[in-house]
């Protein structure tokens, strides 16, 4: 039985009838049908956030969680505008993220109207499908498909424009039917598939090399979480006996306490995680892109090794590295077919030679709060069942190498992009795909007061979250980055911070700040029990580094382990 | 450097997709030359071409950018060398008086046929190769050429190849090289 709906009401019944029950957003004019629907819908819970970019990634850091699309809503104009960069962020990191963009009204489309912006010109190349819908007729079966596209294949952000008088036409609205195909959908869809003789024979291909190699490695990265292949990875390495390396989107991925976990590698991977891809003479790359924070300089990359690269998109074969073998599949199928193809091997000489790779950890820090303290503290108060989002710089590196990862998908980061200011906004997103467990979103002082304004956001809606911030009173990575290679000019890098544990206050939230590595325990063990978002400040010390790191461009093969001369000492 | 490389998109006929389609290309950061667009055999379905400089691997790279594309049919790379390609060009050439026998004469030898003609100027159709195109264009500069108009080339690949009319051959892998 039809009923006559706005186009409002229409868009909020295709996302309940999608499963969504979570939004964030912010109103505005040209989206404001929208918001006079909503309350009708108590199935959809909207959380009010204080900037739209936090919206963008809020919904970004649902996504992550659940594997299901985020929704995030935004005005036209400035609000649309302010969702690009969250929008970017889940686009480098394949994440199914929708935005419903109010558009001001069709007639007044093209004349500079009020608050109008060309979204979808602004979107194109950081969404992975826009629309604008022209006409209320085509705006069920646009959120049914940009829900499709935005999860189907390799994920990706989408944009549905909807301009404001077709958010209130009204139509006899009629529920259920297909997923449509309003556009061609190129090969990130469904046909990425590759015919079944064809993957037979490339597997049987990868299997006879993984059998021959006497120095293999595994590379795992996204591709693993999202296609939810833990247990496949895990057989094909205990089969095989073949050690795993963990990109930074594919931290746990893969338990860290298993004794074929390598760590990171890259820029800042640990020695013998690259020096063992420099000596490998094969890597087995999953669901990873070979980025060149991964690679460094690809021409001196893996200069041994033939690489087979199993990856859902096939435009990433060959794209960074030059492959042996492709595989276009989805990591879980295509690790599941390879863990029965291949022949039992142990790999012991390879590991021993590996572990022989293995330096002492420089010391990041002089003083007693080191990063490696306050991490194991975290995951002591949390028995390791907390989920942690990081933010951009030198705490996200330290995190990606110090805590010690064990349950899949607890690691969530804004990878590819870099974006400064994720954490905070990502984790109420997580917290709510995931309440009940405990979330810590870490962040250094200044990506933390890049979007501090949410700290309203988590009081207002509820959100428990921790936060955690690193203060050295720096841009950290930015001022390493001038230590070592521009002559230790401190440009702009200092940044002075408010008084964190008065602002919670402020706020009306629990603040602590921690100096002393005798403090640590008992405030982190106290904010993980408190009922409610509660603040963290860790005072560090100003100058500490991320070591090892790869100068930018340079080969694996070259880390550096320790401040250059002249520098001071730390 | 490498070789030119022909390169024809079938797409949905619509801007937001063509939009979409040059931004990847543009994103690419490859030199692009000739970029025509129009109907193709499928009605909703654009032929978009255009020719790039590059190594086979960028082309390669540049093809599977396209292919995931929404709104993207198809789409395929071949050496320029392999393809037939065309242009028309329009020519407003003045007539001058007295010279009608003499522009008949360079018509017939450039294989161009007159169109239109108004009071003082006539435009003249030239179709072919570039080579064919300017070689007209260059001997109708004497009667003085008031304004070009080029199609831009089209392409089809030559002996042994169409475009696929629906996304591309089986995503098989091993990666075939062309």
């Amino acid at each position: 039985m039809a009923e006559i709906l706005t186009g409002a009401q229409i868009l909020c019944r295709e996302l309940v009838a999608a499963g969504i029950n979570t939004i964030f957003g912010y109103p505005g004019g040209a989206i404001m049908p929208f918001y006079h629907a909503l309350p009708e819908f108590s199935g959809l819970r909207h959380i009010l956030v204080r900037h739209e970019q936090a919206a963008a990634h809020a919904a970004d850091g649902y996504a992550r969680a659940t594997g299901r699309v985020g929704v995030c809503v935004a005005t036209s104009g400035p609000g649309a505008t302010n969702l690009v960069t969250g929008l970017a962020t889940a686009h480098m990191d394949s994440s199914p993220v929708l935005a419903i963009t109010g558009q001001v009204s069709r007639p007044m489309i093209g004349r500079d109207a009020f608050q109008e912006t060309d979204v979808i010109g602004l979107t194109l190349p950081i969404t992975k499908y826009s629309r604008l819908v022209q006409d209320i007729t085509q705006l069920a079966a646009s959120v049914r498909e940009a829900i499709a596209i935005a999860t189907e294949g390799r994920p990706g952000p989408v944009v549905l424009d909807v301009p404001k008088d077709v958010q209130n036409q009204k139509l006899a609205y009629e529920p259920g039917g297909d997923a449509p195909r309003l556009a061609a959908r190129g090969q990130s869809g469904n046909g990425g598939a590759p015919t079944s003789a064809s993957l037979e024979e490339s597997v049987r291909e990868a299997a006879r090399l993984i059998g021959e190699a006497s120095r293999p490695l595994f590379m795992i990265g996204h591709g693993v979480i999202l296609s939810n292949a833990y247990d496949e990875v895990r057989a094909l390495a205990e089969k095989t006996g073949i050690p795993v390396i963990t990109t930074l989107l594919g931290i746990s991925a893969f338990p860290e306490s298993h004794p074929l976990h390598l760590g990171m590698p890259g820029m800042h991977g640990e020695v013998h995680v690259n020096r063992a891809i420099q000596h490998a003479d094969l890597i087995v790359g999953i669901g990873l892109r070979f980025d060149d924070r991964v690679t460094g300089n690809t021409a001196a990359f893996a200069p041994r090794a033939k690489i087979i690269h199993v990856e859902l998109d096939r435009a990433e074969i060959g794209k960074n590295v030059k492959t042996a073998v492709g595989i276009v599949g989805d990591a879980r199928t295509v690790a599941g077919l390879l863990a029965d193809e291949v022949a039992a091997r142990r790999c012991d000489d390879w590991l021993a030679e590996i572990r022989g790779f293995v330096r002492p950890r420089a010391e990041a820090f002089s003083g007693d709060l080191s990063p490696e303290a306050i991490l194991a503290s975290i995951y002591e108060a949390t028995r390791g069942g907390c989920t942690i989002v990081t933010d951009v710089g030198q705490h996200q590196m330290w995190v990606a190498k110090y805590y010690p990862y064990q349950r899949a998908n607890t690691h969530i980061t804004s990878g590819g992009l870099g974006t400064m200011g994720f954490a905070v906004p990502a984790a109420m997103g997580v917290h709510l795909a995931r309440p009940g467990e405990p979330v810590w979103a870490i962040s250094g002082d200044g990506g933390f007061q890049m979007n501090m304004a949410e700290l309203a956001t988590m009081v207002q809606e509820g959100l428990s979250v921790k936060m955690a911030i690193f203060n050295n009173g720096y841009l950290g990575m930015v001022r390493q980055w001038q230590q070592f290679f521009h002559e230790k000019r401190y440009s702009c890098t200092p940044i002075w911070s408010p008084d964190y544990v008065k602002l919670a206050d402020a706020y009306g939230i629990a603040g602590w700040r921690v100096e002393r590595r005798t403090e640590l325990d008992d405030v982190v063990r106290a904010a993980t029990a408190h009922q409610g978002p509660a603040l963290v400040e860790f005072v560090i010390a100003e100058e500490a580094n991320v070591f090892p790191m790869i100068p930018p461009g340079g080969s694996l093969s070259e880390p550096i382990e320790a401040a250059p001369a002249g520098a001071r000492a730390v | 450097m490498g070789a030119s490389h022909a390169v024809a998109v079938l797409l949905d006929d619509d801007l937001v997709t063509l939009n979409r389609v040059v931004g990847v290309v543009r994103r690419r950061n490859m030199p692009v030359t000739d970029i025509t667009v129009g109907p193709s055999q499928m009605t909703g379905v654009l032929r978009l071409t255009f020719f790039t400089e590059g190594d086979d691997a960028a082309a390669d790279r540049l093809l599977r950018q396209l292919e995931k594309t929404f709104g993207v049919r198809a789409a395929t790379v071949y050496g320029a060398e392999d393809a037939v390609v065309r242009e028309v060009a329009l020519v407003k050439v003045r007539t001058l008086p007295g010279g009608r026998a003499d522009l008949q004469n360079v018509l017939a030898q450039a294989g161009a046929t007159l169109v239109a003609e108004h009071d003082g100027a006539c435009i003249v159709e030239v179709a072919g190769d570039a080579t064919r195109t300017e070689t007209c264009i260059r001997a109708l500069e004497r009667f003085g050429v008031l304004e070009v108009a080029r199609s831009g080339a089209v392409a089809l690949r030559g002996a042994n190849g169409a475009v696929p009319s629906s996304t591309s051959s089986p995503l098989s892998a091993p990666l075939h090289r062309r």
